[in-house]
């Protein structure tokens, strides 16, 4: 691990950059391409990236496997949060239009895309890390020479 | 993008130039797919497969579906990449050859599905057809409504989020079932559940992790291994590293053991693949 | 200052339209990035073809996603003007110039760890005869 010393310094530099792009696809999934799906996976393999340069255990301190569990519940329940929180408002299940009135425009349509699409990335995001932590853990540390 | 939507309707004529970029795209997704195929190295499938995703993120950009393009492509070429390839470590790095009986059966149902594909293709509408079932059906009204029900430009997250809200739900239940499977299955640390580590010499395999688990990791330690006193002895990091290799040494035993294991029957595979 | 007071003189009898010279200059320029950016793909795909061994097909590989892809952005840059996609552009160009030689040398450098050697001393044609020896696939050239 020690020798990939470019990999390590371009990775540092990078991987808060993707995490914030991603965060950008999710914000601006309303205007251009992207949503909660893609920036789930995109922030997924910020941490994928990290685990494969500084190794699996170093990124099992920096994204806790119990964030990770909690994550995939956290993302789902917001999902279907949105939709008991119209309902309790008044509206239909996912009636967006309740959550905030705006005589201009649909105000409540675009909060509501917005959380419930929160609720995908962090259910996507935790899953895909969750998977790769499942098999990247049995996996033996290879050494260089072994490929 | 936003102008293609908000001016569909019109029949879209194909310019040669995107002819062309289409054209080739096909032509190397066709070789790409026949390298997989013909392919023993399992690295080199997981590699061309990610290839293979990039390059139908391409056509999908070609074809104005940025949406599909972009999942494809973090999907497809990102994650899926580096899971397949954390699943081969876990197997093998060839694989086995196929006798030429054993492949007839999937060859004929590959041409006979293939021929149906053809047989299908007249049927299709043309490409950007005004008159095809997906211009003239309910999509239409969610590209006109949406414009004041939802005003927001991209149609694809509207259509998404606000009119398919029970689908996307469902999609990301679907999601959360997976992680939920593969967790219960392999769990998080590899070690289906349970908690082991190698703890004063002696293998601990449990349900759950003691209470005590980290106090024996971090103080116990110096106290308890006489024969590394100069471990304490160093400043700062040392303790603070120290829970994360003894939990690393604990992770790695088992997997090392089955690796040595595995060795022989890998090699029996090998030997084989080039005997026949 | 006579040149000066010429220029801004309103009966200067060669009004030279400044803004069709930018136009067709930016034009120029960036067909020119664009062209040198072709070409340095163009050698670089020729490169992965012909060049003997592992590493120097590597770096033409490397000089394909590096040089070539940079002056096209650079073109396309010069071809958007003052906009979004300008920015855009000058992102996607710095992760590319940050990203492409960064996973040159990690192959590179796995395949030196693996204990693949670069071929050393100078290049040495294949003899007709060699070629001869050798599959059709690999002998064509």
């Amino acid at each position: 691990m020690n020798s990939h010393l470019i990999l390590r310094t371009v990775s540092k530099f990078l991987i808060p950059l993707i995490v914030v792009y991603g965060l950008y696809v999710h914000f601006h999934g309303d205007f251009g391409p992207g949503g909660g799906f893609q920036a789930g996976v995109i922030v997924a393999a910020a941490v994928v990236l990290y685990a494969l340069i500084f190794g699996i255990d170093a990124c099992k301190v920096a994204v806790p496997p119990s964030w990770i569990r909690i994550g995939m519940t956290v993302g789902v329940m917001l999902f279907a949060g949105t939709g008991v929180v119209t309902w309790l408002l008044g509206g239909a299940f996912f009636d967006y239009d309740v959550l905030k009135y705006d005589p201009d425009h649909p105000a409540g349509q675009h909060l509501g895309i917005i959380c419930v699409e929160l609720g995908v990335l962090f259910t996507v995001a935790t899953v895909m890390v969750a998977i790769f932590y499942a098999f990247g853990s049995r996996t033996p540390d290879i050494s260089d020479e072994d490929w | 993008m936003l102008s293609f939507i908000y001016a569909a309707g019109g029949p879209a004529t194909i310019s040669p130039p995107t002819l062309i970029i289409d054209i080739a795209l096909m032509a190397m997704l066709v070789v790409v797919a026949f390298a997989i195929v013909r392919m023993r190295s399992l690295f080199a499938i997981v590699m061309l497969q990610g290839v293979y995703s990039l390059m139908c993120a391409a056509w999908f950009v070609t074809l104005d579906a940025v949406d599909v393009a972009f999942t494809e492509a973090a999907v497809g070429a990102g994650i899926s990449t580096v899971l397949m390839l954390s699943a081969m470590l876990l197997t093998d790095r060839q694989s086995a050859p196929v006798g030429a009986k054993k492949s007839l059966g999937p060859l004929l149902v590959c041409v006979l599905a293939g021929a149906a594909m053809f047989y299908a293709i007249p049927d299709m509408p043309a490409y950007g057809d005004a008159n095809s079932p997906a211009n003239t059906g309910p999509g239409m009204e969610y590209m006109t409504a949406a414009v004041t029900d939802v005003e927001i430009p991209n149609i694809v997250t509207a259509v998404l989020a606000s009119y398919r809200g029970y689908d996307t739900m469902a999609e990301t239940v679907v999601i959360f079932m997976a992680g939920l499977g593969v967790l219960l299955l392999l769990g998080l640390n590899g070690n289906a559940g349970f908690w082991q580590a190698k703890v004063q010499g002696q293998n601990i395999f449990s349900l759950t992790a003691p209470r005590t688990r980290i106090l024996t990791s971090t103080e116990d330690k110096p106290e308890t291994e006489p024969p590394a006193p100069d471990e304490a002895a160093p400043p700062k990091p040392k303790p603070k590293r120290k829970p994360a290799a003894a939990k690393k040494r604990a992770a790695k035993k088992p997997a090392a053991k089955k690796t040595a294991a595995k060795k022989p029957a890998a090699k029996k595979t090998g030997g084989k693949g080039s005997a026949s | 200052m006579a040149a000066d007071n010429t220029h801004s003189a309103p009966a200067n009898p060669v009004d030279i339209p400044w803004d069709a010279v930018l136009e067709w200059g930016l034009a120029l320029a960036s067909t020119g990035l664009i062209v040198s950016g072709a070409i340095f793909v163009l050698a670089g795909a020729l490169g992965v073809l012909r060049m003997p061994d592992f590493f120097t097909r590597m770096h033409a590989a490397g000089m394909t996603d590096t040089l070539g892809a940079e002056f096209i952005l650079l073109g396309l840059m010069l071809q958007a003007g003052f906009s979004q996609m300008t920015l855009k552009l000058l992102l996607v160009a710095f992760f590319l110039f940050l990203t492409s030689p960064t996973a040159t040398h990690a192959i590179a450098n796995a395949a030196l760890k693996s204990g693949l050697k670069p071929q050393l001393g100078p290049y040495k044609a294949p003899e007709l005869s060699e070629i001869e020896g050798k599959t059709p696939s690999e002998g064509a050239h």
